[in-house]
């Protein structure tokens, strides 16, 4: 597979929470190339399972949902209000095309914003919060299909940017891809423990998604792939950089022995790996997974991304690779 | 309709190159005469039959954009806007440097953001344009200080309506190259001026009136809509969907009483959708005009613009079918402006 391909394919499906259909549809079909069986479960999981000796279960998770929005109201002349999925930062949301799911038709629509020539001192102020915000659409014929409850996102076409790839979803489409990368490489690894390959749903809402399928495997342990802030200094945390390998959580969710083997593992095989200290929540599906059933032993490893949550997102396909290979070598042992 | 060509050509102030270019290739043989003029504006000519006035129809080439100001040592640039564009509309977007060098304009992810800075605005300060640079030294290989910047956006249309970049003043080009495309020839002698850095105050406009000395110049303008939830109604400066809009007066300028006068009565005459623009800020090159050499009287007739100086504007198809007929119309009528 070509990562950086695919970061785009996925990238480019439209999933938000409690929506993740169109992307599991995109993913299904290259995960069961590379595992015994997938399904689905009835939250909207998608499990892929590699059997190995059935010495222990692991399993190997990426949300597939992404921020998005939903409408909820209807105003006249094709305008519509929208509260959001997830924290998105409305400053990312002007002057932005998007596209609304309606049931039979995806809708056109525009974030619209005042022209400068008609801005005032309380307009320049203070940006629009979402009792603010509007989206015209009346630009598109179809408009009239627009319902109250119909999800919305951003609509813009993942691009590269100097050998990264910019869009929006890669949080946490990028670890969607890095799983769907391990299941090929494990393809040509032996491995004594069964391995399953999760894609939840509804973490950017912090729902019920992978503790679900968590209890419903029984695992043993789990590694959960998701996205950090990188090339940003913030409060007094080391600075994670693009390009530089998967940041390893240290902390509160992470079993640390689970930790000392993956930093040992990297450095043995050489990928190179970067330190997330967490000293309380992490904001993953870690959280949750940790603490499901009679407890399982979990690692996070996140890729790092520039400009979370807007439709600029950046990951460098680099990190992806690096992820899966440590992903495989980890699963393999 | 020339439209989606040219909102996809990046020609900011001072950069506006691509678009003369297309402009030139496109009208060339379908005019007497046609020339680039020493600041970059380009005017073409057709001859009159009668020949009794000179017409001059303006419309800008150049778009708002930016300026790479700086480099980082992390490799982002740093940049200004290139006309009025306000930082709300510039986070989260793809942009283009030197029409070749893809970056986007991100911001501090909202989960790093102090609770007080959500609503806060921002400054261009604030802001930098990542183009995958390591560092300065390899973002210097690829782009330099001075560099334009402009917005990637599709077009699109979808029924009555179209959206895109530039609208503002590319509607106006398109508007005037349609006009051209008629090949027809009338009493009067008509100029078309496709005139340069509009949005940085005018610049252009300037000096065209020495080289054609026109008796009367008429402005083609992608104009302020102001039509959406974001102000009361009864602040709304123009309606897509109502026709062309006809200004009487802007920012330092108060439209020629006989130019205004003459473009109604041809739009009542040939019962021609029309309104006026209702709100008086922002200026045109008729201000320019009016005020260049002996003084032009000059009007300004637009179609209505949402979002402009954004990357996504909107206007709606039957506005610019129905300017690109009021302006034939204003030609056909030789004598009008005569009274």
């Amino acid at each position: 597979m070509n990562t950086k391909e695919l970061l785009v394919q996925l990238s480019n499906v439209d999933g938000p929470s409690g929506f993740e259909t169109l992307v599991l549809d995109v993913i299904e079909p290259i995960l069961q190339k590379f595992c015994d069986r997938t399904w689905r479960s009835g939250l909207g999981t998608l499990v892929g399972e590699k059997k190995g000796s059935g010495k222990k279960k692991i399993g190997i998770f990426a949300h597939a949902d992404e921020i998005g929005f939903v409408v909820t109201k209807i105003e006249e002349d094709g305008f519509l209000r929208l509260e959001t999925v997830g924290g998105v930062d409305p400053k990312a949301l002007l002057a932005q095309r998007v596209k609304i799911y309606s049931k039979r038709k995806i809708v056109s629509g525009i974030v619209g914003t005042l022209p400068p020539h008609l801005q005032k001192e309380e307009h320049r102020s203070r940006f629009p919060d979402y009792d603010r915000i509007f989206v015209d659409v009346s630009f598109d014929e179809a408009a009239s299909e627009v319902r109250v409850g119909d999800v919305c996102v951003f609509d813009v076409k993942a691009i590269e940017v100097n050998g990264k790839v910019s869009g929006k979803a890669l949080d946490n489409r990028a670890g969607c891809a890095s799983l769907l990368l391990a299941a090929e490489f494990l393809q040509r690894m032996k491995h004594d423990s069964d391995v399953y390959f999760v894609f939840s749903s509804q973490e950017e809402i912090a729902g019920p998604g992978a503790a679900s399928i968590a209890y419903e495997l029984r695992l043993d342990e789990a590694i959960v792939v998701d996205v950090t802030h990188a090339n940003v200094k913030h409060s007094v945390y080391p600075v994670i950089k693009l390009g530089e390998g998967p940041a390893i959580g240290v902390g509160i969710p992470v079993d640390y022995g689970f930790y000392k083997r993956a930093t040992e593992i990297a450095q043995k095989h050489g990928v190179k790996i970067q330190t997330e200290p967490i000293p309380g929540r992490s904001g993953t599906d870690t959280d949750q997974v940790q603490i499901t059933s009679v407890g399982v032993k979990t690692l996070l490893i996140s890729i790092p991304l520039m400009y979370m949550h807007t439709p600029v997102e950046t990951v460098d396909p680099k990190d992806v690779e690096e992820t899966a290979r440590l992903l495989a070598l980890i699963a393999a042992e | 309709m020339y439209l989606k060509e040219l909102s996809l050509i990046n020609g900011a102030s001072g950069d506006e190159g691509r678009v003369r270019d297309f402009i030139k290739r496109t009208i060339q043989d379908k005019v007497d005469e046609v020339w680039e003029d020493r600041l970059g504006n380009l005017i073409a000519f057709r001859k009159g039959t009668k020949g009794n006035r000179k017409i001059l129809f303006a419309a800008h080439m150049d778009e708002v954009g930016f300026m790479v100001t700086n480099i980082d040592e992390d490799g982002t640039l740093l940049f200004a806007p290139v006309g009025a564009v306000e930082t709300q509309v510039v986070v989260g977007k793809q942009v283009k440097i030197k029409d070749s060098i893809m970056g986007v304009i991100g911001f501090k992810p909202i989960h790093l953001q102090e609770k007080d800075q959500l609503l806060k605005p921002i400054r261009y300060e604030e802001l930098r344009i990542y183009i995958g640079a390591r560092n300065k030294e390899e973002a210097q290989k690829m782009v330099s200080i001075g560099d334009y910047v402009n917005f990637v956006t599709e077009y699109r249309q979808n029924g009555r309506r179209a959206s895109g970049k530039a609208f503002d003043d590319r509607v106006g080009c398109s508007v005037l190259m349609d006009v051209i495309d008629k090949r027809q020839r009338y009493e009067n002698d008509v100029y078309f001026a496709f005139v340069v850095q509009e949005e940085v105050g005018l610049r252009g406009s300037a000096v065209v009136v020495e080289q054609v000395k026109p008796d009367v110049a008429i402005v083609i303008e992608g104009t302020i809509a102001g039509d959406d939830p974001g102000l009361e109604k009864d602040r709304w400066s123009t309606h897509l969907g109502e026709g062309p809009a006809v200004t009487f007066m802007h920012s330092g300028y108060v439209v020629n009483q006989k130019v205004f006068q003459a473009i109604l009565s041809v739009a009542e005459k040939h019962g021609i959708p029309h309104q006026f623009r209702r709100r008086t800020p922002g200026s045109t090159d008729a201000g320019r005009l009016a005020r260049t050499g002996p003084g032009t009287a000059s009007g300004v007739i637009s179609v209505p613009t949402r979002y402009i100086h954004s990357p996504v504007c909107m206007i709606d198809l039957e506005d610019y079918a129905n300017t690109v007929l009021l302006i034939e119309k204003i030609l056909e009528e030789g004598e009008v402006f005569a009274k």
